[in-house]
């Protein structure tokens, strides 16, 4: 082998040896070497949302006092109309606990939110997945639910220190249990295999088979509230077609995903209350 | 020149050992080549068998209908928490758990052999998977390790079922917990699921657990194959009809490494759902039945009297056929036993038949031109037969009846009478007419056959003894050797309605088209003889016996009839009655047997079978617009 040709072959040379001894590496290193990349690189991530929020922020100042006085209107109006809400919640929760009590039932399990911003979206063929503004330090754990005003968000996979992971509904990590509105049997939902762009989609297994649902009439998909991880009645999608399965006793479904999520800024993580008080949503 | 001798010497030598080499080489070529083109084919069939492994999926079955389209029989999902013992990483906590089991025997200084620290680590590693689950859903379970090592040895290829039957709760928990790419994963199959619990169980069957499955034209036979469990109908419409309600099996392919763990699949067929069956029976009339007897031992058969198709099938005491989905357990197998609940009463059940049988009597005499139906006899409450004194029902005596009368008040003297003029043989001949000697054909299986119709050689055969004048006068009022079922009487009382013998009934829906016509020949009355019959039923329900199946606006007619049998613990009371309506346009036959249970405590026909036969009327013309407004307003008595 000439000079030249080896001097062409060592970068291949070089990352083949960085591959070997990474792959040598105990299992220990290795999950402290990415633990610590990802805690190195999440101040970078995190500046660049804050200057994006900024920036954000500073193209808002540019709008006219008519606009922002008419924003400030549609903003009250739609405060108090969250102040009857939260007044009729109220209501409903303490004669919910009454009755609790009453029947000697265990509490509904309750949860407080943390608002986080999205500081990056990762929408690619192998992974839909955000990394979000807050981690350990706030008290995000593994596992946890993850809501924004249209409904489920995902679920909540790798927690930092300041940043967290959150597999979307639209990925294929992601499993549930779910009711079709207006029915009290669970049903699977799981994400699809979403490509990088276009709509996303999950998909919905185990649906008995006298629910129907076509384009026309699609049928909404909650959450159940059994499976311990989100409360019952969030919206996940909307089953727009069923195929029947061989067994007869089930159909298939693609899930229709708000679009919204791709393009979500803030979402609020369900941190479950020790004591199961607390709101809930 | 002395090495050039030596070499050509060496020479010849080399010669002949690379001939031999190249005669050998030449053999080995030659027999590969024999294998390789001219048994290819072997070889690759049996690479083909190491290699792949097929899976049945038992198809679902079909559900069972009743005449409107309502379910009687139908599968529900069952949800099972699983695990996967072909999963790679699964596989690998394996070896990992048997080292270090092997590594802390060896410095402890045990000597434990290999296969039972396999045992243990996979015992082990499953348990931990379980564990995760006891977790998730707060229980206690814990893994029997000598089924699992079953299960690996036999069907390494199918999923180890770590909790069948998941509630709603523990299957959305575990859903939502366990990892999407967790070994354990949650699979459902399915079980025969009745939504009326107890009703016509005795027709719809049971199906019980096979691995063996129908194999319709399915590949890779030759393969080694492993199932999952399907059903076979062990009883009633389930088992006479099981090729048309079971499904259509399935199969998967799997190419599977060395260790027979599956890698790829490389064929599937999904299984097929069976057809569905529809019955005629009528759901809601079979819960009116079942309600009607209520804790009571006994049959009730209705049948539409237009075309022989059977409306209901009430046996009771029944079994909640739920408690026989997915499997039978020995103490619920026992206590059905116990309460003698498989018997199917209604066609199966041997009875004698009692006093609805004088029908039969009648018709036998009135053909034979024996009994003239406006001839009074005289009942003086008794009659002496062959020195023995046969009493009546009624012992002070009814006085002079006609054949309508005798029916109204079920005489026993006048039928005593009538049938010791009219003979047994024609009695008997008459019985058979009716088809009661055989069974009636219809499609619910293991139907009785032991019916007995007796007469002199019947008597001389089974007895051993001639037959008797008194044996006569027992039969003419349905008593004595004579047994029968509740189908047999409902089928006799349609045809009587019908004026025909020979009714075919039938428990599957047809299209009017595909329906056999039924053997049937007329009765063989005159219109005033036949007349004479069920204006006596009718006047039976209006003020006679059979009061208790009177309905407000419609005409009925019956016959009650209260037979004796004598068991250990003394003689138990059959209530009988049979009936039709409505009179004017005959539409339905419904024959009751009440089973008395206390000897002590009377059991009449009219008391006791007529109000269950009443309340199914009253089901039936319920849903009939052109019934009264009366009856469909009256409640239920």
């Amino acid at each position: 082998m000439d000079k030249r040709t080896l001097s062409q072959a060592r970068p291949f040379l070089v990352l083949g040896l960085v591959l070997l001894a990474w792959l040598l590496l105990p299992t220990a290193v290795r999950t402290l070497l990415r633990v610590s990349f990802s805690e190195f690189h999440a101040p970078a991530v995190v500046t660049a949302s804050h200057l994006r929020d900024l920036q954000a922020f500073w193209g808002t100042r540019l709008h006219s006092k008519r606009d922002l006085i008419e924003a400030g209107r549609d903003l009250a109006r739609l405060n108090a109309h969250y102040e009857l809400g939260i007044q009729e919640l109220e209501t409903i929760r303490l004669e919910r606990d009454r009755l609790e009590a009453l029947l000697d039932l265990p509490s509904v399990p309750g949860y407080r939110y943390e608002i986080a911003r999205v500081a990056r979206r990762d929408f690619t063929s192998w992974w839909q997945q955000v990394l979000i503004r807050k981690g350990s330090r706030h008290g995000l754990e593994e596992g946890m639910g993850v809501i924004f005003s249209g409904g489920v968000v995902g679920v909540v996979r790798e927690v930092h220190t300041y940043t967290a992971v959150v597999d979307l509904l639209s990925s294929p990590r992601v499993r549930m249990a779910v009711f079709v509105e207006g029915d009290d049997r669970p049903v699977s939902f799981r994400g699809g295999a979403n490509p990088a762009l276009g709509p996303a989609f999950g998909r919905a297994d185990f649906v008995p088979a006298d629910i129907s649902a076509s384009p026309d009439r699609p049928r909404l998909v909650v959450t159940s509230g059994l499976g311990g991880i989100f409360p019952a009645g969030l919206a996940v999608g909307l089953i727009e077609q069923l195929e029947p399965g061989p067994d007869g006793l089930f159909r298939t479904g693609r899930v229709a995903l708000d679009p919204r999520l791709n393009r979500l800024a803030e979402v609020a993580v369900l941190v479950p209350l020790e004591d199961g008080s607390g709101p809930a949503p | 020149m002395i090495a050039r001798q030596l070499h050509r010497g060496f020479k010849t030598k080399l010669k002949v050992v690379a001939a031999i080499f190249g005669a050998l080489l030449l053999v080995i070529t030659a027999g590969l080549g024999y294998r390789q083109i001219l048994h290819q084919e072997a070889f690759s069939e049996r690479e083909t068998l190491q290699s792949q492994r097929r899976i049945l999926l038992p198809g679902p079955r079909g559900n069972i209908l009743d005449r409107e389209g309502r379910i009687l029989v139908d599968n529900r999902p069952r949800f099972a928490a699983v695990i996967h013992l072909s999963d790679a990483n699964l596989r690998r906590q394996f070896r990992q758990e048997y080292l270090t089991r092997f590594r802390e025997a060896r410095e402890a200084g045990e000597r434990i052999s290999p296969r039972q620290l396999e045992i243990a680590a996979r015992a082990a590693v499953v348990q931990q998977h379980l564990d995760t689950i006891n977790a998730l859903l707060q229980a206690d379970l814990a893994i029997d390790p000598a089924a699992l090592d079953r299960h690996f040895r036999i069907q390494p290829l199918l999923p180890f079922n770590l909790i069948n039957d998941l509630n709603p709760e523990a299957f959305a928990r575990l859903l939502e917990n366990l990892p999407v790419d967790s070994p354990v994963q949650i699979t459902s199959s399915h079980a025969r699921n009745y939504p009326h619990g107890p009703a016509a169980a005795h027709s719809l069957g049971y199906v019980v657990s096979s691995l063996d499955l129908p194999l319709e034209d399915l590949p890779g036979g030759a393969l080694t194959t492993f199932a999952t469990q399907g059903s076979f109908g062990r009883s009633g419409l389930e088992r006479g009809f099981d090729d048309i309600l079971r499904g259509t099996t399935g199969l998967e392919i799997w190419v599977v490494d060395p260790a027979g763990f599956n890698v790829e699949r490389i064929e599937y067929r999904p299984p097929v759902q069976g057809q569905n069956l529809a019955t005629t029976l009528d759901l809601d009339l079979q819960l009116a039945g079942e309600a009607a007897f209520a804790d009571r031992r006994g049959g009730l058969a209705a049948i539409d009297i237009t075309n022989g198709e059977v409306l209901a099938i009430v046996s009771k005491p029944a079994y909640d056929l739920n408690e026989l989905s997915p499997s039978i357990s020995r103490e619920t197998f026992t206590r059905i036993e116990e309460e003698g609940a498989w018997l199917n009463r209604v066609t199966q059940g041997l009875y004698p038949p009692g006093s609805t049988y004088k029908l039969i009597t009648a018709i036998a005499a009135l053909r034979a031109g024996l009994l003239d139906p406006e001839i009074k006899i005289n009942c003086p409450g008794y009659h002496q037969v062959a020195g023995r004194r046969f009493p009546c029902h009624n012992r002070r005596g009814h006085g002079d009846l006609d054949l309508a009368e005798a029916i109204r008040v079920s005489c026993n003297v006048y039928f005593y009478k009538v049938g010791l003029e009219t003979g047994v043989a024609r009695i008997a001949e008459e019985s058979r007419r009716f088809g009661l000697h055989e069974p009636t054909g219809i499609e619910i299986p293991f139907e009785a056959r032991g019916m007995i119709i007796p007469d002199d050689a019947w008597k001389r055969q089974r007895v051993g003894m001639p037959w008797f004048p008194g044996d006569t006068a027992n039969l003419s009022i349905g008593q004595g050797y004579l047994r029968t079922t509740p189908l047999h009487m409902a089928l006799f009382t349609a045809g009587l309605a019908r004026d025909q013998t020979g009714l075919n009934p039938t428990i599957i829906r047809r299209s009017p088209s595909r329906i056999e016509p039924a053997a049937a020949t007329p009765i063989g009355l005159s219109p005033l003889q036949r007349e004479s019959l069920l204006a006596g039923m009718e006047e039976a329900v209006q003020q006679g016996t059979a009061r208790f199946t009177r309905l407000p606006g419609i005409r009925v007619g019956a016959k009650t009839g209260t037979a004796q049998v004598r068991t250990p613990e003394g003689t138990l009371e059959l209530a009988w009655t049979i009936a039709i309506a409505p009179m004017d346009q005959p539409r339905i036959a419904v024959a009751v047997v009440v089973e008395g249970e206390d000897p002590d405590v009377s059991n009449a026909g009219g008391m006791v079978a007529a109000p269950v036969v009443r309340q199914v009327l009253q089901a039936w013309f319920q849903k009939h617009p052109w019934t009264s407004p009366e009856v469909a307003a009256a409640p239920p008595r």
